[in-house]
C-alpha cells in the first residue's frame, strides 16, 4: 500500500539536498513521478511505499526542513458524468490505471496512476483531470 | 427455406409477440440452433454503435429577421456554417473548428449544445440586396427558436474500420487518436459484434427508407453513405433525423487531440430476420469479424498493413505486434453501443417502433475510388541528392569543418562502417561546438535524427521540416542505410516550379 505525496519547495529549500537527507533516513520505497523547478520555486510528486506511521514521519522530516509536504488523496479524477466509456485513454496509460470493467465501463485505479497525463488531452470529451500538487 | 415479410413482423410487433434480440444475443442463438432455426424463432435483431463520425452535421433554418438578411456567411458560437444555399438555411458540420477556440470547440460541440437546449450565438454577414437589405446580424438562438433542425450525416456507421498503429519513432496524432512510437499502442473503431451494417452484411434489408435509432430519436437511412464500399465490407449509410427530438446522451461533440473536432453519434439499425441468410450474418461473432491493423506512421493513402486482427482480439485489450504485447484502445464506446441496441429492442417490444421496408436496397457493388489527380506529387527519391557525403563518429570536428567549407553543404550524416545512419551533424552544430574543446563528431552529433524515406511524398517532408524546424534530413531505407539527403531548398525549388 503506497501513497502519493506532494512536495513544494521554496527557493531557499531548493538550495539544500533535502530529498537526499530524508531518503537516507528511511527504508521506504520512494519513486519520483514528477519534478519541476523554476527561478522561484520547485515541486515534486512522489509515490511512497511504507507503513502509515513511516509516511507521517517522512512528511514531518520534509516539513522540518522547510518543504511544504502533504499527502495527496488523489492525483487523477475521471468524471463519470462526462465519460462516455469509449476507452481512447486506455492504451495510452502506461500503468493500466485506466482499464475496462467487465461491463466495458472505463474505470480509474487511482492507486496505480503515476500522473503522466497522457490520457488528459487524448480524452475526446475532457473527462479526466490530473492534479500534481 | 424460411421467408418472412415486413408485414408479418410488424403485425407481431403490434400484437406484442415479436421476438427481438440484440446482435450479441443472436450470436449465441445462431451458434446453438443454426441459422435456419434462428430465422424461424427470431424476428428482429437490434444493433448499435457509438463512435466519432466526422461526416455528420445539421441543416438549420433560422427563420427571417426584420429587415431580412440573405446570409453570405454565418457563425454559430464562432464556428462557421455553410450557407451557400437559400437566405437563412445553413449546414453546421461536425469538424468545422471555432475561429476563436480552435480545436477545443467545433461544429460537433455546437450540435451537442443545441440538443442540450443551450443558447447559441449567431453572427451573420451579407452583401445586401433590394429584397434582403440587411448586411449583418448578431443574435442568440436555441433549438426551439429555429424552424427545422435536421441532423443529416453523409457517411455514418462504417461496417467495420481499420485498426491503427504507428511504426515510426515519434508519437503521431491522427483521427484514430494518439499513436505511440514503435507500435506502442493500437486503436480501433466500430462496434464489432453490434456493428449495424455488418449484421446485414449483404445488404438484404438495409436501404433507402429504413427506420433507425439516431441520436436517441427515430431517424432514417436516406441513401448509401459516401465512400460506400460494400465489396470490401466497408459499407456506409447516409442518415437523417429530427435534431429537436434527439438526446445529447447519444450525440457528443468531441476533440480528437491535435487532429480536430468531430461528433460521437449513437446509431442503431433493426435487422428484420427475413430469411436464414440474414440470420447467419446477424449472428456473426467478433471472432468472425476481421480487420487490418494499419501503420498510420506512413503518410500515404495506401498505408501498409501490419497484421490482421479479429474484433475479438482487439476487444481483448492486447494484441501482439513483432512479438511484443501491445495495448489496444477502442475509440467507439462498446458500452453505449450495447445501450443503443438494448433501447431499440425495448422500443420494438413495446410497439413504439415498427420496421419500415426500404423503398430501394443499397448497392452491393459500388467501389471507393481514389481522387483523380492530374499532377503527381513528387516523391523524395525524385528530388533528393543521391551523392551523399558522410562521416564516421570517430572523425574529427576539424575534418567535418573542412568538408563543409570545400563542398558547400550543411548536413553531414554520421554512419557506421556499413553505411547505417547513426546521427547527423550540421554546419550550425559545428559553429556551436567551436571553442568547447570537443574533438570527435560523436560528441556533437544529434542521435535522434528526423529522416525521410525514398517513396515519401515531398509534402510530407515539407511538413516535417516545418514541424521540427530543421533545414534538411537524410533519406534512409527500411534498414537504416543512407540513400540520399533532402533539404528545404530542394523542396522549395520544386514547389516554386509548380
Amino acid at each position: 500500500m503506497g501513497i502519493k505525496i506532494s512536495l513544494k519547495y521554496s527557493l531557499e529549500a531548493l538550495k539544500k539536498p533535502i530529498f537526499a537527507e530524508v531518503i537516507r533516513s528511511t527504508s521506504a520505497q520512494v519513486n519520483i513521478l514528477y519534478a519541476s523547478m523554476d527561478a522561484t520555486r520547485g515541486e515534486i510528486l512522489a509515490h511512497v511505499e511504507a507503513p502509515p506511521l513511516e509516511i507521517d514521519r517522512i512528511i514531518q522530516l520534509f516539513r522540518e526542513r522547510g518543504v511544504d509536504a502533504k499527502k495527496l488523496e488523489r492525483v487523477a479524477e475521471l468524471d463519470r458524468d462526462i465519460c462516455m466509456d469509449c476507452g481512447a485513454c486506455i492504451s495510452l496509460c502506461p500503468t493500466e490505471a485506466l482499464h475496462f470493467t467487465r461491463e466495458y465501463s472505463v474505470e480509474l485505479n487511482e492507486e496505480k496512476c503515476v500522473a503522466c497525463e497522457a490520457c488528459v488531452p487524448a480524452c475526446p470529451v475532457k473527462a479526466i483531470k490530473v492534479t500534481k500538487a | 427455406m424460411i421467408e418472412k415479410s415486413y408485414d408479418e413482423i410488424n403485425q407481431k410487433i403490434r400484437d406484442g409477440d415479436v421476438v427481438v434480440v440484440t446482435a450479441e444475443e443472436m450470436v449465441e442463438i445462431v451458434k446453438q440452433k443454426g441459422p435456419e432455426k434462428a430465422a424461424k424463432e427470431v424476428d428482429v435483431v437490434t444493433t448499435g454503435t457509438f463512435g466519432a463520425m466526422c461526416s455528420s452535421g445539421a441543416w438549420i433554418n433560422f427563420g427571417h429577421s426584420d429587415p431580412p438578411i440573405k446570409m453570405q456567411r454565418v457563425w454559430l458560437n464562432d464556428v462557421e456554417a455553410y450557407t451557400g444555399v437559400a437566405a437563412v438555411d445553413a449546414y453546421i458540420g461536425a469538424t468545422q473548428l471555432s475561429e476563436t477556440r480552435g480545436m477545443e470547440y467545433g461544429g460537433g460541440h455546437v450540435i451537442e449544445d443545441l440538443v442540450r437546449g443551450k443558447e447559441v450565438e449567431l453572427k451573420a454577414i451579407a452583401y445586401g440586396t433590394d429584397c434582403y437589405p440587411r448586411k449583418s446580424i448578431e443574435t442568440k438562438i436555441s433549438l426551439q427558436d429555429v424552424n427545422q433542425a435536421v441532423l443529416c450525416n453523409p457517411r455514418n456507421a462504417y461496417q467495420r474500420y481499420n485498426a491503427a498503429t504507428n511504426s515510426t519513432d515519434r508519437t503521431i496524432y491522427t483521427y484514430m487518436g494518439t499513436l505511440l512510437p514503435h507500435y506502442g499502442n493500437v486503436t480501433f473503431s466500430g462496434a464489432g459484434v453490434l456493428s449495424p451494417l455488418h449484421k446485414d452484411l449483404n445488404f438484404e434489408t438495409i436501404g433507402v427508407g429504413t427506420k433507425i435509432f439516431l441520436g436517441g430519436a427515430q431517424g432514417y437511412i436516406i441513401w448509401e453513405g459516401t465512400q460506400h464500399n460494400p465489396r470490401s465490407a466497408f459499407g456506409t449509410v447516409m442518415v437523417i433525423g429530427d435534431l429537436k427530438q434527439m438526446n445529447a446522451r447519444y450525440l457528443r461533440g468531441c476533440t480528437i487531440y491535435r487532429y480536430g473536432t468531430s461528433i460521437y453519434v449513437g446509431l442503431g439499425v433493426p435487422i428484420p430476420i427475413i430469411n436464414e441468410r440474414v440470420a447467419a450474418t446477424a449472428g456473426l461473432s467478433e471472432e468472425e469479424i476481421k480487420t487490418n491493423v494499419i501503420d498510420y506512421g506512413v503518410p500515404r493513402r495506401d498505408r501498409p498493413v501490419v497484421r490482421e486482427a479479429t474484433y475479438a482480439e482487439l476487444r481483448s485489450g492486447k494484441i501482439e505486434i513483432d512479438g511484443k504485447e501491445v495495448q489496444v484502445s477502442p475509440l467507439s464506446s462498446f458500452k453505449m453501443a450495447r445501450e443503443i441496441a438494448q433501447k431499440l429492442k425495448e422500443w420494438i417490444e413495446k410497439g413504439e417502433f415498427t420496421l419500415s421496408k426500404p423503398v430501394k436496397l443499397l448497392p452491393r457493388d459500388t467501389v471507393f475510388k481514389p481522387m483523380r489527380e492530374i499532377a503527381k506529387v513528387p516523391l523524395v527519391k525524385e528530388v533528393m541528392t543521391k551523392q551523399v557525403i558522410t562521416a564516421k563518429p570517430s572523425d574529427t570536428i576539424a575534418y567535418a569543418a573542412k568538408l563543409f567549407a570545400e563542398r558547400e553543404f550543411n548536413h553531414l550524416p554520421i554512419v557506421d562502417e556499413k553505411g547505417k545512419l547513426l546521427g547527423i551533424v550540421t554546419s550550425w552544430d559545428l559553429a556551436v561546438a567551436l571553442g568547447t574543446g570537443r574533438e570527435k563528431l560523436s560528441e556533437i552529433m544529434t542521435r535522434r535524427v528526423i529522416t525521410a524515406r525514398e517513396d515519401e511524398p515531398i509534402d510530407s517532408v515539407a511538413r516535417k521540416l516545418e514541424l521540427h524546424n530543421i533545414s534538411g534530413m537524410p533519406v534512409i531505407d527500411p534498414l537504416g542505410f543512407v540513400k540520399g539527403i533532402i533539404t528545404g531548398s530542394d523542396v522549395s525549388k520544386l514547389l516554386g516550379r509548380k
